[in-house]
């Protein structure tokens, strides 16, 4: 489980965080909504380790990630999917994907290919296993950086507005790949501004605002009029989003 | 004169200077360029207190001649501290030290070229900090680097002419004691400049296929 009690990260002067509370447990799929600037991806940053907290506590699994053990643990159990993909330029597709595993899982070098090239298969890039990012079209390199996650074999994967730097076409083929992930039961905390997709795939659906968390609903209320819709900014949040 | 002519013993002296030139060449750049990356990892991994002691160390190694600093540390230290020094000590720690400095620009701009995205996507997944700098920043920062690095080498090559002066027998010392006793500064510094101009067009070319090799094995178009 994803525990997030009283998080605040500050930068400088501004408080981007607010006493964020978050339990994510195991097989739920998480959506976590706001504006540009809400505190979302800062989120995820804290739950992998990339921003130090300002103030309380994650842990993931019951590893603290303020402690270097901690984080270490934690970073086993989570996988992270990045908006700009973060892929290593100097190595395949294959390589971006097996490295981890062989590095830090410590797997032999053919048993961490033969997941990586399932893993390619799966996602329909098996022909590809060769080709370096620079080859790769936009929506190819997010479905490597998924593989990458996946090949980790995470009990959580955090994916942080991974379709906003695609266009419809590929957005398409990595929400469908998305889909099937969460039908089979993977535990995702999911940064998004694809609100149609997060309603279809989210067990959970929280709502930042300003670095603090206004809402955590359960996707049905949601979107309920005696529900989420009741809230005016959320509101008016959605129809700016349908609008765009 | 007795000795005006060339002899084909001048072969062998001009073979024995340029034999001294190039084991100090080949011997300060590996000292300056291991002392060089050793500074830019320091100098990445903020060290503590490091950071301002290497630029200000390096900045003055830059901008002050060469001649100067083997000087300071031909006749400077010496006197300083009361120790023996031969001008093929001193020459190799000043030319070590002087290779060095630039080095440190060069891979310090080479690993600063890699995205921080890449480093925290490595970070997230659990490489420490030694698996990140060997197999993510290295690769891409050595195909960085080698052009660069080659040019700084070819003149730390002519460089190394001005341990002459301190009394080491290399390449330009034969030249000058070729002329005293020839007289004939055409033909002597002529046949000089040409071997350093080989032994630089011969390091340019081996550094030119380093390079092109480490780009073919990073096949992709980003640096």
């Amino acid at each position: 489980m994803i525990v997030a009690e009283n998080v605040e990260k500050r930068f400088g002067d501004a408080l981007v965080l607010k006493r964020v509370n978050l339990r994510v447990e195991p097989g739920e799929v998480v959506t976590i909504l706001g504006a540009s600037g809400s505190g979302k991806s800062t989120l995820i940053r804290c739950i992998n380790g990339l921003e130090a907290l300002s103030g309380g506590k994650i842990t993931v699994d019951g590893h603290d990630v303020s402690t270097k053990a901690g984080l270490v643990a934690a970073r086993r159990a989570s996988a992270t999917v990045f908006q700009l993909f973060n892929l290593y330029p100097h190595m395949t597709a294959l390589g971006n994907i097996t490295l981890a595993p062989i590095e830090v899982l410590k797997l032999p070098k053919a048993e961490a290919e033969a997941r990586a090239r399932a893993l390619l298969d799966k996602v329909g890039l098996g022909a590809h296993a060769g080709a370096y990012p620079q080859q790769l079209s936009g929506g190819q390199r997010q479905r490597v950086g998924i593989c990458r996650a996946l090949a980790m074999q995470p009990r959580y994967l955090l994916l942080d507005e991974v379709t906003s730097a695609l266009d419809p076409e590929m957005t398409g083929d990595v929400l469908r790949i998305l889909a099937e992930l969460a039908d089979d039961g993977t535990t995702m905390v999911f940064v998004t501004h694809e609100i149609e997709f997060a309603r279809h795939i989210s067990s959970r659906i929280v709502f930042l605002e300003q670095g603090e968390l206004i809402v955590d609903l359960p996707t049905a209320q949601f979107f309920a009029e005696d529900g989420g819709l009741a809230v005016p900014r959320i509101r008016q949040f959605l129809s700016k989003m349908k609008k765009d | 004169m007795r000795y005006a002519d060339f002899t084909p013993y001048d072969i062998v002296l001009l073979l024995q200077g340029l034999g001294v030139t190039l084991a100090l060449f080949v011997g300060t750049t590996l000292i300056g360029l291991a002392i060089g990356l050793a500074l830019a990892v320091a100098h990445h991994y903020r060290v503590p207190g490091c950071r301002p002691v290497i630029v200000l160390v390096t900045e003055a190694l830059k901008n002050s001649p060469v001649l100067v600093q083997l000087f300071l540390v031909f006749f400077g230290i010496p006197a300083f501290l009361h120790i023996r020094m031969s001008p093929v000590e001193a020459a190799t720690l000043t030319i070590s030290l002087n290779t060095a400095a630039f080095a440190f620009v060069v891979f310090r701009s080479g690993i600063e070229s890699i995205d921080r995205d890449q480093i925290e996507a490595a970070q997230v997944f659990g490489l420490s900090r030694s698996q990140i700098l060997r197999l993510i920043i290295a690769p891409q920062a050595a195909a960085f680097s080698v052009g660069p690095l080659v040019g700084i080498l070819v003149n730390q090559l002519q460089v190394t002419s001005l341990i002459s002066v301190i009394g080491v027998f290399d390449l330009t010392k034969i030249g000058n004691i070729l002329n005293l006793r020839t007289l004939q500064p055409f033909i002597v510094w002529a046949v000089i400049g040409l071997i350093y101009y080989l032994a630089a067009k011969t390091l340019a070319h081996a550094g030119g296929r380093i390079e092109a090799a480490l780009r073919k094995s990073v096949k992709w178009g980003g640096i």
